[in-house]
């Protein structure tokens, strides 16, 4: 080693006292997380544990019975209903699915990559996401008057001279309802989309266009793998509303449909909650099943954390 | 106490997991009102050092005094170090006067005071006129002078600089370098100052001291170091050397020593290349036996007797020019 | 004259696509403008049978069916605790996040969960649960808590993106300086997150006040605005559904460009360097 290698300690060595008392790191973390871990164990934990217990529960007309039974979920599992319901559930959402991704990856596309300026950026992803933030349930109801026979629709179709008669199909129907569905849920594809979309690193672009490749092969070969955890967040959000939904179809299918939630509100309120809780345990598995299918694809906690 | 040095590191180490440490059982010290540059590549644990001085890293073991007294465990402000941030950490919301003032705040004192002082401050640094200015309308150089102004407020007895003119251009560099050099003459404290850049650490240091792999390779005058490397790595990293190795062991060589002669004593070689440098010549050369090397000629010197690439030559030096290195 | 570099062909693709979705979204939203101003007689479809504001006077005055005032009353008053619980508690949680610590993933999966699960479960297992400790609900006991449900995961994730942005070494010059924990989170930090958490704030709010499959089960006796609205379109369908839906639109409108406009204001004198 150099030169001043002997070093003789100073007659006063000694370690000063701490000057206020120190916590581990960790424990600050878990004084900073108490209130909200706190909040989603009181809140959302242990009332999920509650209608799990509660599926296995006896009842009649009169109230609830603690229990250890399984007939909820063999009347349950055993119904042409439920089938029915979750089938026509899961039709909705993967055509909804499908016509968002579609929407909401040309959209976040062209937002991040065709507009140049910054503040025409910002202005239109403002623009699309503003409705957002108006109540769910008026947006629905606004579709009435607009799909209606005598809506806006119809009224301009006849008034060119398209068709003849209005369309009666336009709403009460399974279009009014996708249609409704994409209404209220394409931002939740088109947000992380566009958020995966502005990570990707220009020079790889030029790089593969200096490596002679097409813009159709850099979409398929750069663009979108770089893009599937965007896609894959927004599909998760979309699903997951689309099969918790209670409102949308009960308006717009007029009772032809019924959604999962839907029917279990009916329960509800029935005050049958045995069978009920056993719906939403059904239900939770479902969406858990989903949602653990399409983590698969994404370290989420990579990359909503880092 | 009669503390004799400004800064004295006792058997300092810095792991941050299992395996090689960072920093591994270095010892330093460092004479009062001295420029004291740490140097070396990067990963070498001179940024780690620098931080467990300023209390901003903890110390896995050893000990850290500061004018005698054993500050090690301390918060920094305990301490008595401010320390320069290599992106100058400027308060983006707070205005100039603000950030210089901003030390005095938390101590309290009250506004008509600390704006008289923080003004004062800015005057050393020849900034008053943006007193009122955020950091973000001002240029790197005149945000690295607020920086120092911050850091200077406090008074500390030693200033840490980590890496300050990596961010300016190279015109810059070599200004705000003769300003710090400056500052810390008039000021009387010890400066530590991280740096990759051996022209820097050669041009602004008192003592020296180059890492490598988190140990203390070196430490003396940038003279001395340059005169006597002790190891290879060290007089590869300085520069301007030869490392050829002999049936003894490995020696240096000064470049600026070495010539070209045509035939006689010396290491037969190949031209490689020639760059001309301004006022110097370097000649790349091709040993006989593999090894590169390089001479550096005044332009005077070349113009007498050019070479060009591909030329065979022989290369010389005086043998009391030689060092010995230990590894 | 400035030269602008020629566009591919899908350029103007996209802006059309772009365009018809944005007629997809306003459409229905400028047909409920409309009628809300229908007159007296008029249906809640078209045609327009006159024109009044009597529809936004409607609103005012509580109906058999529904109390609109009251029930707006509550909705703000819920909403304005939501936020404030909300920023408090995301801020924290966002700051403990940063470090690694036993129990973080965990943590993690569960906030990504609450956001995740089906609203009106989540009311459901809240409503039971009071229901089987024998417990009242109420607006600022079981609703407040399933809005925190949903409004915490979105408020985490906000902090998450904004304090990734947030360069370490501000910190660290405070200390430096001698600032202490609390000094510099108050001198330091919560200043340049301010404007993260603005957007925390506004996004607390919206969704609080606009929020129903949560709300339903657990709200007792009394409803909150989308509550009553929910009510209205049941029974009764007349244009004040569309007054309430203007007015609301325009609220939030208000609100949240007052609020962009502050963020953006905070952002360009806070133009970070580092």
């Amino acid at each position: 080693m150099a030169s001043d290698t002997t070093v003789e300690l100073p007659a006063t060595s000694w370690r000063p006292g701490w000057t206020r008392p120190r916590l581990s790191p960790w424990m600050v973390s878990w004084l900073q997380v108490g209130p909200l871990a706190t909040v989603l164990i009181v809140l959302f934990a242990l009332p999920t544990l509650t209608f799990f217990a509660a599926s296995f529960f006896d009842y009649d007309r009169v109230g609830i019975y603690p229990d250890f039974l399984l007939d909820n979920y063999r009347e349950l599992l055993t119904s042409p209903t439920t089938w029915r319901i979750y089938l026509s559930s899961m039709r909705f959402a993967l055509i909804v699915w499908a016509i968002t991704l579609f929407l909401g990856f040309n959209l976040a596309h062209f937002l991040v990559f065709h507009i140049r300026s910054n503040t025409t950026r910002m202005a239109l992803f403002l623009l699309c996401a503003i409705p957002f933030w108006t109540s769910g349930i008026i947006r629905t109801i606004a579709w009435i008057p607009f799909l209606g026979r005598n809506g806006v629709f119809n009224t301009v179709l006849l008034d060119l001279g398209l068709i003849n008669r209005p369309l009666d199909i336009l709403l009460f129907s399974d279009l009014s309802v996708v249609i409704t569905y994409v209404h209220l849920y394409t931002l939740l594809m088109m947000g992380p989309i566009a958020n995966s979309l502005a990570k990707i690193d220009r020079a790889l672009i030029e790089a593969s266009r200096d490596a002679g490749a097409t813009r159709w092969q850099i979409m398929r070969h750069v663009i979108l793998p770089l893009s599937r955890t965007g896609i894959a967040l927004g599909s998760i959000l979309v699903f997951t509303q689309v099969l918790g939904d209670y409102f949308v179809v009960k308006r717009m299918s007029g009772g032809q449909s019924a959604s999962v939630v839907s029917a279990l509100s009916t329960e509800i309120q029935a005050m049958q909650y045995p069978p009920a809780s056993a719906s939403a345990v059904l239900l939770v598995l479902f969406v858990g099943l989903l949602v653990a299918g399409m983590m698969r694809v994404v370290d989420i906690r990579r990359e909503l954390v880092s | 106490m009669d503390p004799r040095f400004d800064v004295e590191l006792v058997g300092v180490t810095k792991r941050y997991g299992p395996g090689k440490p960072a920093v591994d059982d270095i010892s330093l010290r460092i004479p009062k009102a001295s420029y004291c540059c740490l140097l070396g590549p990067s990963g070498c644990g001179k940024t780690s050092t620098l931080r467990m001085v300023a209390g901003h890293e903890t110390i896995t073991s050893g000990d850290v005094l500061i004018n005698g007294s054993n500050v090690t465990g301390l918060p920094p402000i305990k301490r008595g170090t401010a320390m320069m941030f290599q992106n100058y950490a400027l308060f983006p919301h707070l205005s100039c006067a603000d950030n210089v003032a901003f030390s005095l705040r938390m101590r309290g004192v009250g506004k008509a005071e600390r704006t008289r002082t923080a003004l004062e401050f800015l005057g050393l640094v020849h900034m008053e006129a943006y007193a009122s200015r955020l950091p973000a309308q001002l240029s790197g150089g005149q945000q690295q002078r607020v920086a120092l102004a911050r850091a200077l407020v406090s008074r500390p007895k030693v200033l840490l600089l980590d890496e300050p003119l990596s961010a300016l251009d190279p015109f810059l560099r070599v200004k705000v370098r003769e300003e710090l050099k400056r500052l810390q003459r008039e000021l009387g404290i010890s400066f530590i100052h991280v740096t990759h850049s051996q022209d820097e650490a050669m041009a602004l240091a008192d003592m020296m001291v180059v890492m490598q792999d988190g140990h203390i390779r070196q430490a003396g005058s940038p003279r001395e170091v340059f005169s006597n490397p002790a190891t290879s790595f060290i007089a590869r990293f300085i520069g301007g050397h030869n490392v050829l190795p002999r049936e003894a062991g490995l020696i240096a060589v000064r470049a600026d020593r070495c010539r070209l002669t045509d035939a006689g004593a010396g290491l037969p070689a190949q031209v490689e290349a020639v760059e001309y440098q301004g006022g110097q010549v370097r000649i790349v050369v091709t040993t006989v036996n593999g090894e590169n090397a390089s001479v550096l000629l005044p332009d005077a010197e070349y113009d007498a007797d050019p070479v060009e690439a591909g030329m065979h030559k022989h290369l010389t030096w005086a043998p009391e020019d030689e060092r010995r290195l230990a590894a | 004259m400035e030269y602008r570099e020629p566009r591919p062909y899908t350029f103007y693709l996209l802006a059309g696509l772009m365009g018809l979705f944005l007629l997809f979204l306003y459409g229905p939203m400028l047909v409920i403008y409309v009628l809300s101003f229908q007159g007296p007689n008029g249906g809640v479809t078209f045609p327009m049978v006159g024109f009044s504001t009597k529809w936004f006077g409607d609103i005012l005055k509580p109906g058999q069916i529904a109390n609109i005032p009251a029930s707006f009353g509550r909705s703000m008053l819920l909403s304005s605790v939501v936020t404030i619980l909300t920023v408090v508690i995301s801020i924290a949680a966002g700051l403990g996040f940063r470090r690694r610590f036993p129990g973080a993933a965990l943590l993690f999966y569960l906030a990504i969960a609450s956001l995740v699960m089906p609203s009106l479960l989540v009311g459901f297992g809240i409503g039971l649960g009071f229901t089987l400790l024998g417990l009242p609900q109420g607006l600022f006991t079981s609703a407040l808590g399933a809005q925190l449900t949903w409004t915490l995961p979105f408020g985490l994730l906000t902090m998450f993106a904004v304090i990734a942005r947030f360069n370490r070494s501000y910190e660290e010059a405070a200390a430096d300086l001698g600032a202490s924990p609390w000094q510099r989170l108050r001198y330091v930090t919560l200043p340049l997150l301010l404007p993260g958490i603005l957007g925390v704030a506004v996004g607390a709010f919206t969704l609080s006040y606009d929020e129903y499959a949560r709300t339903t089960l657990t709200i007792g006796s009394y409803n909150t605005l989308p509550l009553e609205l929910y009510a209205l379109i049941s029974s009764d369908s007349t244009p004040t559904l569309f007054a309430i839906g203007t007015v609301t639109t325009a609220v939030s409108f208000i609100l949240i460009t007052i609020v962009l406009v502050a963020i953006m204001r905070l952002q360009r004198s806070r133009r970070m360097t580092a």
